[in-house]
């Protein structure tokens, strides 16, 4: 009986409009922490990404800490005053990285052509493999003496003589034509 | 009788012109279709200087106006700059400045040897009448942070 009351009860607060909006929004902010919301960053959520062709997010990117505080504080006065170790404490404060980082090598090329050359290794040793041990051996037509023996042949018979091969060789002095 | 029908009908009239005043297309003739904007530079450097100059901007309009700008195939004028590295310092927020700093080197992209420097000269009294710091005397111009990556953090 109790469980049932608590179900109804459950069933109508859930279908309170302005509960459901509220727990919506909770849910949307869930992930930014007590970060302060200050823009529309790239697509109205508030999220932070640090991208280059969209710099301000919408989101700071470090909650709103006693430290960081006093120096909102500071800030509001003459920005001449502040040092340069404070200006950068507030510029993290708002960013993560700056655009000389985001643009900074990770060197994961390295990896990446590391992995790539271990496979071509591999299939090469598995062609290895397939030679020694699955291939049959090659014909005899593709030996030396049988390859010589066919171009001879083609020679004699005279296969193609105005454009092929044998058009080439000069049968009087019975080299190939220089 | 035919006072009141009158009424009536007038009154219904004017609710449909009324509905239909909103809606240019239908009264009109008017196609909605994209057309190329006749704004010259001027007034497109106009427009946004006045925008930034507003006394009451705030940072999320401040913000918009600062990614609106990055997404365009243009480099500001020093003078939007300038104007808007003003209404940073009217809403309290240094970061936003340097940010924006950055992100107009960015937008120099390979022509960054021609643009930047005469945009910093260009800006310079604002700088100094601010106090704001180019990325570059904070050392931003090279990276100062790493940061590790997040699939090894846990």
């Amino acid at each position: 009986m109790a469980l049932t009351r608590r179900a109804f009860t459950i069933l109508k607060l859930t279908s309170n409009q302005s509960l459901c909006r509220l727990t919506r929004n909770a849910s949307a902010h869930s992930k930014i922490g007590d970060r302060e919301v200050v823009g529309f960053g790239f697509n109205g959520e508030a999220s932070y990404v640090d991208r280059m062709d969209c710099p301000m997010p919408a989101v700071r990117f470090r909650s709103n800490s006693k430290e960081i505080q006093a120096l909102k504080e500071k800030e509001k006065n003459d920005w001449k005053n502040l040092t340069l170790d404070e200006k950068k404490k507030l510029y993290r404060a708002s960013f993560c990285q700056t655009f000389a980082e985001i643009e900074a090598p990770t060197g994961e090329w390295k990896s990446v052509v590391g992995v790539s050359l271990l496979g071509v290794s591999l299939a090469l040793w598995i062609y290895i493999w397939m030679v020694k041990f699955v291939y049959a051996p090659l014909p005899k037509t593709c030996s030396e003496e049988a390859k010589a023996a066919q171009l001879q042949r083609m020679i004699d018979v005279r296969a193609n003589p105005v454009y092929g091969l044998p058009s080439k060789w000069d049968y009087e002095k019975e080299t190939w034509k220089s | 009788m035919f006072r009141s029908l009158a009424t009536k009908a007038y009154s219904s009239t004017a609710r449909c012109l009324k509905t239909n005043s909103g809606f240019p297309g239908a009264l009109m003739n008017q196609r909605n279709m994209s057309k190329h904007s006749t704004e010259t530079d001027e007034e497109f450097d106009a427009r946004y200087e006045a925008y930034f100059n507003r006394k009451d901007i705030d940072g999320w309009e401040l913000r918009k106006a600062m990614n609106d700008l990055t997404t365009m195939d243009l480099v500001p004028e020093p003078k939007l700059i300038s104007a808007a590295l003003r209404a940073c310092r009217r809403v309290n927020d240094y970061a936003l400045a340097v940010r924006y700093l950055e992100a107009i080197k960015y937008k120099c992209g390979n022509r960054v040897k021609e643009i930047y420097p005469y945009i910093l000269q260009e800006i310079r009294p604002t700088l100094n009448e601010l106090g704001i710091s180019t990325p570059e005397e904070m050392g931003y111009d090279k990276p100062e942070l790493a940061l590790k990556n997040v699939d090894d953090i846990h």
